[in-house]
């Protein structure tokens, strides 16, 4: 960021400020990442095969029944879009952050970026964006839409908006749960392999929650899996006790406050790494 | 390696036998230096039991699909899970990689084809992994009830040699897929197209039995399920005589053709390289 740049985002206020020097550094991202068309093309239709390897791969299932836990094969297909919406968002801005944490903490890089004049937290956790993915977050809406046409019923404008307010609930809980992996990274001096967590967190989110069995099904609302897909998906559909409508933006307000408050706590017990 | 020119003098002056052993030796050594990382990585292989968890679920809604009771899916997924670190595929990355950076050409420069310096740079890995897994499979088979193989040692030993041959076979495949980089940067998405159409045969999405029967017939004569699923359900006990002589024929046959196509490969690619480092 240049000291122009620095001095025009000090005039703006709070989040506009925020806002702003986001707006620069995605900017430089996507313009360096853009240099290498083919191999986004390339990652582009990937993301599309794998979209339709995954429909085509739970159909197996609908070959011995009609339903898997009170799921449909189009509600199913509505889960894995919500999936590759979840894991899209996640590999294209927060993956990119998480994995330089490591970097940052063993080369003293953090503590460059303490020194700045911005938030940290909003600098480690969101800085770099990762073009590759961007587009597959679309890719799951178009297979949302598609699994609503399969199970035949037309979501009313309160379920869209609904569907939408957890998918915005999930987004904010895997944000903390990144955001405290990056807290765990500093505290561990490392970690490169946190990201396996988020991986692994995200993947468990393939299936509605419901397609498992107990105790699983239960743990998995614990650990907040069925947060991430299955809420949004059931909102959709119109069969969600609206309940989680409460519940889950609590949660992740909570989840939010609760990683950015230990990011705080665990940046005063730093110690630097470059001096 | 005799036949491409650029590493073969020196190479007459090693020893293979002793330059295969040091190197799968320091492989292992090196996996087990990151000891965590192995476990993390084979705890993010858990894939194959989250596919098992919803077939549990279809038993027990709607009764065993195609006679596969739950016992069934224990026994095979948990195989499956053990098989899937037991391929030779990450060899494509390594290739990838070097092919990018120019360390290729350090390679070259060693008195071994590079195919070898890959391939026991992986099987001191595939050996480590063994060695953890397998007597976790053993115990899961004491622990867990349903899951279990009831193993003769005539099936023992045909598992065993089901599963080199599955190494050998995706070690080859894989390589001969990664020969592309030569001509192209785009060798790892290739490799994932590969794989991904290739896992509807193999076993990966499920078992090959619960496939459509126009599918399962393509993929008896494919060659990814002796990567995976024929050594799986050979353990298991699934296959009659007839199907494990014809997985072993189909194993072989791929293994010849792969290994004749890597050489050919080989040979046109390595005049393409240019360094770009190194």
């Amino acid at each position: 960021m240049t000291t122009h740049e620095v001095a025009t985002d000090r005039r703006l206020g709070g989040w506009r400020r925020y806002v702003h020097i986001l707006g620069v550094c995605w900017r430089a991202a996507v313009a360096q990442q853009l240099e290498y068309r083919a191999d986004l093309l390339a990652k582009t239709l990937m993301s599309a095969f794998w979209l339709a390897w995954a429909a085509i791969g739970v159909s197996v299932y609908f070959r011995f029944t009609g339903d898997i836990g009170g799921w449909s094969y189009g509600g199913v297909l509505v889960v894995v879009g919500m999936f590759f919406a979840v894991n899209g968002a996640r590999q294209a801005f927060l993956e990119p952050n998480l994995s330089l944490m490591h970097d940052y903490v063993r080369r003293g890089t953090l503590d460059h970026v303490l020194t700045q004049p911005v938030d940290s937290q909003l600098l480690v956790s969101l800085r770099h964006v990762g073009m590759h993915n961007l587009v597959d977050p679309l890719l799951g809406l178009v297979l949302v839409v598609v699994g609503v046409g399969v199970t035949g019923t037309v979501p009313t404008a309160g379920d869209v908006t609904a569907s939408a307010l957890l998918f915005v609930a999930a987004l904010a809980l895997l944000y903390a749960l990144v955001l405290a992996l990056m807290s765990l990274a500093v505290l561990l001096v490392g970690g490169d392999e946190l990201g396996t967590v988020s991986f692994s967190v995200v993947e468990l989110s393939r299936f509605p929650v419901q397609a498992y069995r107990q105790p699983l099904q239960t743990l998995l609302v614990v650990v907040p899996v069925a947060f991430l897909t299955t809420l949004p998906a059931s909102a959709l559909l119109g069969r969600l006790d609206p309940v989680w409508l409460l519940v889950s933006p609590v949660v992740a307000a909570a989840a939010v406050a609760a990683a950015s408050l230990g990011w705080r706590r665990v940046l005063r017990r730093y110690t630097g790494a470059s001096a | 390696m005799a036949e491409t020119g650029l590493a073969a003098p020196a190479a007459r002056t090693v020893r293979m036998p002793s330059a295969w052993a040091g190197l799968v030796r320091s492989s292992v050594q090196v996996a087990l230096t990151y000891r965590g990382r192995m476990v993390l990585w084979v705890l993010s292989g858990f894939f194959p039991l989250l596919l098992m968890a919803v077939w549990l679920t279809v038993v027990d809604e709607s009764g065993p699909p195609a006679g596969w009771t739950t016992g069934d899916f224990l026994s095979y997924y948990a195989a499956a899970a053990v098989m899937w670190h037991l391929s030779g595929q990450h060899v494509v990355w390594e290739w990838d990689a070097d092919l990018r950076s120019g360390d290729l050409s350090t390679r070259l420069l060693r008195p071994m084809h590079p195919f070898g310096q890959y391939a026991a740079g992986d099987l001191g890995h595939r050996l480590v992994l063994l060695t953890g897994l397998l007597p976790a499979l053993a115990l899961a088979t004491v622990v867990v009830p349903g899951l279990d193989y009831d193993l003769t040692p005539a099936r023992a030993a045909l598992t065993l040699a089901a599963v080199v041959l599955a190494y050998a076979l995706s070690l080859l495949m894989a390589s001969t897929v990664a020969l592309v980089g030569f001509w192209s940067t785009q060798t790892t998405n290739l490799w994932m197209l590969w794989w991904g159409i290739g896992s509807f045969c193999s076993g990966w999405v499920a078992p090959l039995e619960l496939m459509p029967s126009w599918l399962q017939q393509v993929a008896r004569v494919l060659p990814f399920w002796a990567t995976l699923g024929f050594p799986v359900e050979l353990l298991s006990g699934r296959l009659a005589p007839g199907e494990v002589a014809a997985g072993f024929g189909v194993g072989l046959a791929w293994t010849a053709a792969f290994a004749g196509l890597y050489v050919l490969g080989w040979r046109h690619g390595i005049r393409r390289f240019q360094a770009v480092a190194g």
